[in-house]
């Protein structure tokens, strides 16, 4: 709770401090901020307690919501970090940028942690509120103004989706908190009630929405593309690992008895081949670098929707685990294509990239592998486990999602092909600014580390 | 104490769920059809109400207040939404000079 308050204050400052004019003042108050936080976050998984006792009953700090939570806070601090080099060309807006970003970050926490609806739906506001206009800030790119558009639109459609399956599950459950549900739909009599069906598929299909699976990621391809590459990494990071977080909270708390599992599981398990099968085929003929990403990333989601099938004790680390390989890998990916900086953000630009600038061609090389999933990146320990774990409850799926595993190896190695290929007309050489540089290398330890850390787990 | 009073009168739960559902059943038709993005934005509000009125119905039928508090709070966050909206209608509208749906595909190829 204390680091909460923490982010949220050093948000506030952010953007009183953008008045002095001075971008490098606001990068130090807000990193500094997040470093306290990311600290107290530490102090409060190691120790158990918080340094500050702050109890509110809405949300609950267990070490379900502290490691998310330390996850997230670090890819918020990788990415205003990278995003600071372009924030900077406007100093009038950088403490409105970064002090969003915080904000959002606070939406993104209180969904790890809330035990009611109440902070469920305040957090994934607060959460996406921030975004829409994030994703609008090149004020005079009409893609840009476009992507912002039809995020919001789309991202208000899924609230509306969302409230009223609340409403639903309100009635036939007489319940807000996660508990209160849960102890009510154990009554066969109430989990039987078409009320209650009602409600929790409405529920599913904002899920699906906000997370970006088919059938409704038709806004992701294109938001990823106009939205500018901070925001992108922030949305296919922060946002859809907040966004799991709480679904397998809701789902697997609420949601979670044998009969009702029985209920949305099939329909979930459908979505999740479509999900898969639709990313993968679309990814296969892109050529602009964020467009490519956000297809890759419908496709992971319909990886990790398998963790939120597979009822066991360890689907909160594995989803964690994925997520972070994942966050990892797709900051990464996003700096090197900020840093590059292509007009038209072509892949056809990353040619020839180890003579341009060795660190950047390593990163991306590491990163493609991990987003693939090939060893010993920590994207493939993350596939791992999720598959594995699966196997006994969805072994049918786990073989599509296999299958298309396969499948991605193609554009994701024609990727890596145009990264490591010999350019005939040598470009320039791309310099990279220290701050970058930091983040570049705490990805690939990040990327590296995660999977040589996964025996002591 | 006036909702109670309707209930009371004989208007049972059930005329509240087909009303609020008929509400959101025009909402969501309206966000799929209308190509104007300020009437969707209209339609989005209409099922954020048909919520805001099925949350009300239940809170008053079941006799507890945690419902309507519930409303409170999708009414601020419907107010602050309204004006991300709006403004990023006025964004669009001085870049494209047009808030037709239909004009925004610039990112489709």
């Amino acid at each position: 709770m204390d680091a909460l308050i923490v982010i949220f204050v050093s948000g506030l400052i952010s953007i009183f401090a953008a008045f002095a004019k001075k971008p490098s003042v606001v990068l130090l108050g807000a990193s500094g901020g997040l470093m306290l936080a990311i600290g107290l976050w530490i102090n409060q998984m190691v120790t158990g307690q918080s340094l500050v006792n702050i109890n509110y009953e809405g949300l609950e700090f267990d070490p379900f919501s502290l490691m998310f939570s330390l996850a997230l806070s670090v890819f918020s601090l990788l990415i205003i970090s990278v995003g600071y080099e372009r924030f900077k060309e406007e100093p009038d807006h950088t403490g409105e940028y970064i002090g969003l970003l915080l904000f959002s970050l606070c939406g993104a926490v209180i969904m790890t942690a809330f035990t009611d609806m109440f902070m469920f739906f305040l957090g994934l506001e607060i959460l996406s509120i921030p975004i829409y206009v994030m994703a609008g800030s090149r004020k005079h790119d009409l893609r840009s103004n476009e992507a912002s558009l039809k995020y919001f639109l789309m991202g208000a459609f899924a609230t509306g989706l969302l409230l009223f399956g609340i409403a639903w599950v309100y009635g036939a459950t007489e319940s807000f908190t996660i508990e209160g549900i849960a102890a009510a739909v154990a009554n066969p009599e109430v989990a039987g009630n078409p009320i209650l069906l009602v409600g929790i598929l409405l529920i599913l299909s904002s899920f699906v929405f906000k997370v970006g699976a088919a059938p409704f990621h038709f806004w992701s391809p294109d938001v990823y593309d106009g939205a500018p590459h901070a925001v992108t990494g922030f949305m296919a990071s922060v946002v859809k690992m907040a966004a799991f977080a709480a679904f397998l909270k809701l789902f697997a708390g609420s949601f979670g008895s044998s009969d009702l599992r029985d209920f949305w599981a099939p329909a979930l398990a459908i979505l999740a081949v479509i999900t898969l099968f639709v990313g993968n085929l679309s990814a296969l003929r892109q050529v602009r670098l964020k467009r490519l990403l956000a297809f890759s990333s419908i496709t992971h989601v319909g990886y990790t929707l398998l963790v939120i099938l597979s009822n066991h004790g360890l689907s909160a680390f594995d989803l964690w685990f994925y997520m972070t390989a994942y966050g990892f890998s797709i900051i990464a990916i996003i700096t090197v294509g900020l840093v590059v900086n292509d007009a038209e953000d072509r892949i056809e630009a990353l040619r020839g990239l180890g003579k341009r600038n060795p660190l950047l061609a390593i990163v991306a090389v590491v990163s493609i592998l991990s987003l693939a999933g090939i060893p010993p990146t920590a994207g493939f320990f993350g596939k791992y486990m999720v598959f594995s774990h699966a196997w006994n409850d969805w072994w049918w799926l786990v073989i599509i999602a296999l299958i298309n595993s396969a499948i991605s190896i193609y554009y994701y190695l024609r990727m890596l092909g145009t990264v490591i290929s010999v350019d005939e007309t040598p470009g320039e050489k791309i310099k990279v600014s220290p701050l970058t540089t930091v983040v570049l290398l705490i990805c690939l330890i990040g990327m590296l580390g995660l999977g040589a850390a996964v025996p002591f787990f | 104490m006036v909702l109670a009073t309707i209930f009371e009168s004989g208007v049972g739960i059930k005329f509240y769920m087909l009303l609020a559902t008929a509400l959101f059943v025009i909402g969501a038709f309206g966000v799929i059809y209308r190509k104007n993005a300020i009437i969707l934005l209209m339609c989005i509000e209409l099922m954020l109400n048909a919520a805001n009125l099925l949350l009300v119905a239940f809170s008053t039928y079941f006799g507890k207040a945690d419902g309507q508090l519930f409303v409170f709070f999708i009414m601020v966050v419907a107010a602050a939404e309204a004006t991300v909206g709006l403004s990023i209608l006025v964004l669009v509208f001085r870049n494209a000079r047009s808030v037709d749906i239909r004009l925004f595909n610039k990112l489709k190829d």
